[in-house]
Formats: structure tokens, C-alpha cells, sequence
């Protein structure tokens, strides 16, 4: 798998380096979902993480008597999965693809496992997930505002 | 400028102040409500305008609102106002029918720099109802679209019912000269496009920041928000216009009631430059 073709789109790319880069290339492998195909269910194992390359994958919430319903999407460029980077290591939500789509998965488990010895590394990687949590979480508190109701 | 004295008893102010009869002769429901309606003078007058500018429509014996103009300012023989009900006035205006009365006056205060955006990128980011007023933009520059570069539109809504102008939406998704990117902060079942809010949409539409003009118009929160995205990508704040409404009564800088900071919006605004206002939207309650 060759990121260095990604590197521009996707920050998490963006911040690492050669050697970094070389070594994600080491654990990532592409995937391809057909449109309604699920990438993972609340509550699974969250072993991996993903940088969506095209399509779209939504972050739905489900509950029983009532569609899932879509809480955020995430388009090319964007992580996901940041689950898997805190305990208890579990997902949090439903990922299902949108439309047709195809990422990048890489297997948290040998990421966490380099972070634990290269604390350089872990520094970057939660440096990067930290500003998408603080983005989305940001995201979020704007759309709790219901702005759009009164304007 | 004339003292105030001089312009109280001066006619044009007075002629000003005046409206012009118009009929209702189009009505489409937008979304529960909010309503597009299409309005023709009585005299059979045009009205020239500029895309952002407003009007001041007259509901007799209810009372008097500004409006922005969401037509094509091409077409000036017939004038369309997109309502949204959130007051008594704006109440009234959404219930005319075809064939009802209405005093008109404008159109009124400074549109969007259109012209002055040639030979740039155009990035438009509109929310909720403030697609209308950001609306003639599209229009006028998809008529002279070899004149701009980079062409893009994001726009954010409640939900997809709340999606204004739906089928224009598909027109401009479906065109290869723009970009055009939509997400509501409430999906459904019916939903299979973006979700989330709308700076989560420039990532997906190119623009060089170094010759991009923004045009910005929806709640003041978001403006602001989408400002401070659109700075950190690189976009001088005096490229990027957001559009501010306040209460506009006299629409010809009078009254002082719409008075925001320094500016008479109705008359030096509703559309200004990110770096003159960017401080006054972060002051409470001004």
C-alpha cells in the first residue's frame, strides 16, 4: 500500500515521517465497501482505523424501534475510527458506507503497540487525533446550537 | 451629506420612504415555513438590483419588514422574495396568495461584490435561509461564469426538509463548471448525502486562498465560524463578506435603528468586508 499519494489529503499522513509513513504502509492494507455495507457495529472490537480515499462513510446511532439514524459523515481525507486509540477500545458508534467507497484500514493494535515503544510517534498520532476530536467535538456543540431553526 | 434637518423635509427622502403597489403572482411553498414569492409592480415598472440587496415589503395594516431579493437579478420585470415565518410581518407575508397587495419599497443597502470578484476564486457558504439573499450571486455568475475562476457553493441546512430551492440544488450539483456541496445537521431516512456542519464541507471544494473571495450569509454564529475556517485556510478577512441584518426600519441610513458598531446597516451594509465587522460579532447583545 503506497500512502505517499495520499499524504496531502489526510493530516494524520501529513504530520508522520518517512520513516513513520513507512511503517503505517507496513500495517495498512485497502478495503473497498459497497454503498450500505457496514464498516463496523457499536460495541465491536475497535482494532482498526481507516482513512476514507473516496466515498463517504456516515457515523450512525441505532436503537431498536427506530432507524438508524446518521450523526456525522465523514468524507475522503477524513479518519476513521479514533475509538480505537482509547480504552476500552470498543466502538462507539455504527460506520456504514454512504456510497461506494474505499479506505485505507490500518491495524491499531501494531499502531499501539509501536506508540507504547516510540512515544515520539504516540506524541504525533494523538497530537493528530486529539485535534480531530476537538474539531468534531466543536462541530457538534455548533450543531446543538440548532442555529438554522431561528435565522 | 445633507444634515438631517435638510433631508426631513427633503422630497426624495420622503419619496424614499414611499411604497409602490406590487401583486403577488407566484407563490411556492420552500419548506412549512417558507415561502418564495414572485412579485410584479402595478405600474408595470422594473426593478433593477444588485445581488445581497434588500427590500422593504409593506404588509398593509400589519406592518413593515426587510426582505432580501432571491431572483436572478437578470429577470427584474418580477422580483422574488424567499420568506421564512418567525414574526408577525414576516407571519403575514408568508400567508399572501397569488393576487394579494403589497407596498414595496428599494431595493435598498450594498450587495455583494460581484464584479469586483472577477478573475478570482468564489467560495459562497450560505446557512439555513441565507441561501435567498446569496441566491442572485449563483444566478449572476453562472450567466459570465468564463469571468471567475474557481466557482464553489456549500450550504448547510436544519434538516432535508429544510433544504430551500431544492431543484436549483440539483441543477448546480449536476454541473461540471462548479462545486457544490450540501450537509444538514439533522439527517433521516431519506437522507443519503453529507451530515455534520457546514466548515466540515471545505475540505471537499478547491479554492486557492490566495485569490479567493468569500461570500458568506446564514445565522451570525455561523459566519463567524465559517470566517474563522476560511482565515485559517489561508483567505484574507478583507476577501470575505458576510452579510448582517439588523433592525432595518427607514432602509435609507435615517432612523439609526439598525445601527451595528459604526454602520447604518441598512445603508453601508448588509453586506461588508470580514475585517470591518469580524470584532463586532464577537461582542454580546450589540
Amino acid at each position: 500500500m503506497n500512502l505517499q499519494s495520499m499524504r496531502e489529503s489526510s493530516e494524520l499522513l501529513t504530520r508522520l515521517s518517512n520513516t513513520e509513513l513507512e511503517f503505517f504502509e507496513s500495517v495498512s492494507r485497502e478495503t473497498h465497501l459497497a454503498n450500505g455495507q457496514i464498516l463496523f457495529e457499536e460495541g465491536g472490537p475497535a482494532d482498526s482505523f481507516f482513512i476514507v480515499s473516496k466515498g463517504k462513510i456516515g457515523l450512525e446511532m441505532t436503537s431498536p424501534g427506530m432507524a438508524a439514524m446518521v450523526i456525522q459523515t465523514l468524507g475522503p481525507g477524513d479518519l476513521v475510527g479514533v475509538s480505537c486509540f482509547f480504552p476500552p477500545h470498543r466502538w462507539n458508534w455504527r460506520a456504514r458506507a454512504m456510497e461506494d467507497t474505499d479506505l485505507i484500514v490500518f491495524d491499531a493494535v501494531e499502531v499501539r503497540r509501536m506508540c507504547d515503544v516510540n512515544r515520539d510517534l504516540a506524541l504525533e498520532v494523538l497530537g493528530v487525533v486529539a485535534e480531530e476530536v476537538v474539531r468534531r467535538l466543536h462541530g457538534t456543540r455548533i450543531q446543538l446550537l440548532d442555529l438554522y431553526r431561528s435565522t | 451629506m445633507p444634515s438631517i434637518a435638510s433631508s426631513l423635509l427633503s422630497e426624495s427622502t420622503a419619496e424614499a420612504l414611499l411604497p409602490s403597489a406590487f401583486r403577488v403572482i407566484s407563490r411556492h411553498s420552500e419548506t412549512p415555513d417558507t415561502v418564495t414569492l414572485g412579485l410584479e409592480s402595478e405600474d408595470g415598472k422594473e426593478v433593477p438590483f444588485a445581488p445581497g440587496q434588500f427590500m422593504m415589503f409593506y404588509v398593509f395594516g400589519i406592518g413593515e419588514v426587510p426582505i432580501s431579493i432571491s431572483s436572478d437579478p437578470q429577470s427584474t420585470g418580477t422580483l422574488l422574495h424567499t420568506v421564512r415565518s418567525v414574526g408577525a410581518v414576516t407571519k403575514a407575508v408568508v400567508d399572501l396568495q397569488i393576487g394579494d397587495r403589497v407596498g414595496l419599497r428599494g431595493p435598498y443597502g450594498v450587495g455583494w461584490p460581484v464584479a469586483a470578484a472577477e478573475g478570482n476564486d468564489l467560495l459562497v457558504a450560505a446557512g439555513g435561509i441565507g441561501l435567498a439573499p446569496l441566491r442572485p450571486v449563483v444566478f449572476d455568475v453562472l450567466a459570465r461564469r468564463d469571468r471567475f475562476g474557481a466557482v464553489s457553493v456549500i450550504y448547510g441546512a436544519r434538516s432535508p426538509a429544510d433544504l430551500l430551492f431544492v431543484e436549483e440544488l440539483h441543477t448546480w450539483r449536476s454541473r461540471f463548471d462548479m462545486e457544490f456541496e450540501v450537509t444538514v445537521d439533522r439527517s433521516d431516512e431519506t437522507w443519503h448525502g453529507d451530515v455534520g456542519v457546514v466548515t466540515g464541507l471545505l475540505p471537499r471544494v478547491s479554492f486557492d486562498p490566495t485569490r479567493t473571495v468569500a461570500m458568506l450569509c446564514g445565522p451570525e454564529i455561523m459566519m463567524k465560524v465559517v470566517a474563522n475556517e476560511v482565515t485559517k485556510r489561508g483567505v484574507a478577512p478583507e476577501n470575505i463578506y458576510v452579510s448582517v441584518e439588523r433592525n432595518m426600519k427607514c432602509a435609507i441610513g435615517f432612523c439609526g435603528h439598525c445601527q451595528f458598531g459604526a454602520d447604518f446597516m441598512c445603508r453601508n451594509g448588509p453586506v461588508l468586508p470580514y475585517s470591518r465587522l469580524g470584532d463586532r460579532l464577537r461582542v454580546p447583545e450589540l
